[in-house]
């Protein structure tokens, strides 16, 4: 008798449950119980030496560290996918994971709604100047002394990375009256840019008075907005950052925050998370969330269902659903269901 | 020929441009009165003698109080219009100003898309839940422990709306960006084309039904905490509440007791029964997003209600009336 396809959680499902039972009948999942790095190195030779497929998710890599070469090299044989639950994967190395063979799955689509949300959720805050307002009333002093805001009425939203979740911002700043140009490595054809102006890297800078940050954090994008680029935007501008914290020079930030050139930040994401900058965190026009992009039991259900549906596929030879971009620019791999 | 008098209760922040145009068709006075109290003897030594139309703003209730039967009838007989630089005018008894020959005007539409603004953030800070960890991340504790609550996506949500004005309308475009669904109860149903495909429900199958309830009626005798006790009974258990109306339209220590007993999950408020004051109950609570009244506290949007109230005491010099009057003066 052949023995189920076994998938290593390397952390528990908490809300897809039904989901995770229906996996349970045709394939072996079972948790991981490794206590460190070291020793899952040792376990993935020992009793995890012919799992099949990796379920993980962004906390997966606070026992397990980084899925760099060293950690893929120590991947047994039979491993022949990586199922994330997250729609950011640039703490997996997909080169490494190519060269063994290895599929990853990422999961692009459920954090696409929740993200584009909360992207809003901090332009509003930001432009209308409020996170002074909150922590004044909660100090005792209701109202004094708060500034004015600005209303995004007729106000220009620059986009950077229009993939999913930006289209999605751009469409929610439509009934707020926002004009919204966008600068994307490709340009997109009409229907997908709904209406949004294509503008170069340059001009996006200087016409936006509000920049959402939707860009994947890659070698290419690391600090892509810093000093200089901070200096090209118009004076009072608004930045906004779901993405990764590492896309913007926090320090560059900062500093022209505390300057009154940027006006406001609303942040979902830092470089070095948990840490945030201090003189940051010290600022009251910088309105701050510790990375709650997809913390709704909706979304987290759809990115676990979506992940765990991968690995079911991937165990049980179906094709794969959304295999990350960089496996399918390959010539041969897998293309996607839709 | 001497210029009419105008009064001026409050600060004009923006529309200096404006205002200084009103020194060419009038000649403007303020109160030295630092308190109601000063303000009535003020009144009766006659300062204010010959003045004919008075330009207030939300704020200076802080001097003069409420102007209510007590004080109109202490304004000298020559003022004939009260030119409201605010949306809500509930701290006018415009009745009273009916009897004593008043005309009173507001600031109705300019406020709608900062309010709804306004309004939108707080559905999103409660249903998300974003509160407790904003605090925590201050704190030095990035997210908090014990970890946030998890908060609840929009798509799909019924979002009920209670007073389908102005504020109301702008506010369901909105909601619909983020794939609610809206339903509304009004003093009266709306055309198909006003109310934009929105369903029409009875106030009791508002309760019952909405995900997220939304407060944008105006403060009156009959709307005064026309949400309490009985009413978070009726509703969803775990609805979020979202006010940026007035603050005495709920009954502000019901929705705490509400609140603890999980009844309703989270709240945003703008707005408090007796601003500056909020409930304690309120402040003890870190998973409520409570904002100081900056419903239309933006550059652009005071800067718009100030011209438009400015226009309306304009209207009152050279048209004998105001542009803009309030709903129950309409027909006089």
């Amino acid at each position: 008798m052949i023995s189920k396809p076994r998938i290593l959680f390397l952390n528990p499902v908490r809300h897809a449950h039904p989901v995770y039972k229906n996996l349970s009948s045709v394939t072996q999942p079972e948790l991981l119980s490794s206590k460190s790095r070291a020793e899952l190195f040792q376990d993935f030779k020992g009793k995890y030496n012919n799992i099949t497929a990796i379920y993980s998710t962004s906390s997966s890599y606070a026992l397990a560290g980084k899925f760099d070469k060293e950690l893929i090299q120590h991947l047994p044989p039979s491993l022949k996918f990586i199922c994330h639950n997250g729609a950011g994967y640039d703490n997996i190395d997909i080169e490494a994971c190519t060269a063994r063979g290895i599929k990853v799955t990422n999961a692009p689509d459920p954090v696409t709604d929740a993200t584009a949300d909360l992207a809003i959720f901090l332009l509003l805050g930001a432009l209308r100047q409020l996170n002074p307002a909150i922590f004044s009333l909660r100090n005792g002093n209701f109202k004094t002394g708060i500034d004015f805001g600005h209303d995004p009425q007729g106000k220009t939203l620059g986009v950077l990375g229009m993939g999913r979740i930006g289209r999605a911002v751009k469409r929610r700043a439509e009934p707020f009256g926002m004009k919204t140009i966008y600068h994307n490595r490709n340009k997109l054809n009409e229907d997908d840019a709904a209406g949004a102006e294509y503008v170069s890297f340059g001009r996006l800078l200087g016409e936006s008075d509000i920049i959402s940050v939707h860009v994947p954090l890659n070698s290419r994008t690391k600090h892509l907005i810093g000093e200089q680029e901070i200096q090209k935007m118009k004076d009072g501008v608004v930045i906004v950052n779901t993405a990764r914290g590492a896309v913007i020079d926090e320090a560059a930030m900062t500093a022209a925050l505390e300057a009154g050139k940027i006006a406001a930040v609303g942040l979902d994401v830092y470089e070095r998370e948990p840490e945030i900058n201090q003189i940051l965190a010290k600022n009251s026009r910088a309105l701050l969330i510790p990375h709650l992009g997809t913390h709704t039991t909706e979304t987290l259900a759809k990115m676990e269902t979506l992940a765990m549906e991968n690995a079911r596929r991937g165990c049980l030879g179906e094709s794969l659903l959304t295999v990350v971009a960089e496996q399918l620019e390959k010539a041969g791999a897998l293309t996607n269901e839709h | 020929m001497t210029k009419p008098l105008v009064l001026l209760l409050g600060e004009i922040e923006h529309a200096h441009e404006e205002w200084a145009s009103i020194s060419e068709i009038a000649d403007i006075i303020e109160p030295k009165a630092r308190s109601r109290e000063e303000f009535i003897k003020e009144c009766k030594s006659g300062a204010f003698d010959n003045v004919v139309a008075t330009y207030r703003t939300f704020q200076s209730v802080a001097i003069t109080g409420l102007i209510d039967e007590e004080l109109i009838a202490l304004l000298p007989r020559s003022l004939k219009f009260i030119a409201h630089n605010g949306a809500g005018y509930d701290q006018i008894d415009v009745h009273a100003c009916t009897a004593h020959g008043i005309r009173v005007s507001n600031v109705p539409t300019a406020v709608d898309d900062a309010t709804a603004d306004t309004n939108m953030f707080l559905i999103l800070g409660a249903l998300r839940g974003f509160n407790t960890s904003m605090i925590a991340l201050r704190n030095g504790h990035w997210k908090g422990s014990p970890p946030p609550p998890l908060g609840h996506d929009p798509q799909g949500k019924v979002l009920g709306i209670l007073g389908m004005g102005g504020i109301g309308r702008n506010l369901k475009k909105k909601a619909e960006a983020f794939g609610m669904t809206v339903q509304y109860y009004n003093r009266s149903k709306l055309s198909e084309e006003l109310s934009g495909g929105a369903k029409y429900v009875g106030f009791d199958e508002l309760l019952k039904t909405s995900d997220v309830l939304s407060l944008n009626l105006p403060l009156n005798k009959q709307t005064r905490h026309i949400i309490s006790t009985k009413e978070f009974e009726q509703m969803k258990k775990g609805v979020v509440i979202v006010n940026t109306a007035r603050g005495a339209v709920m009954d502000e220590a019901a929705l705490v007791v509400a609140l603890e007993k999980g009844q309703v999950w989270s709240c945003g408020l703008d707005v408090f029964e007796e601003e500056p004051k909020v409930h304690a109950g309120l402040i003890a609570n870190p998973h409520v997003m409570l904002v100081p009244h900056m419903g239309t506290w933006t550059v652009e949007t005071q800067t718009k209600m100030e011209t438009w109230c400015i226009d309306n005491i304009r209207s009152a010099i050279e048209k004998g009336k105001l542009m803009s009057p309030v709903g129950e003066q309409k027909d006089i």
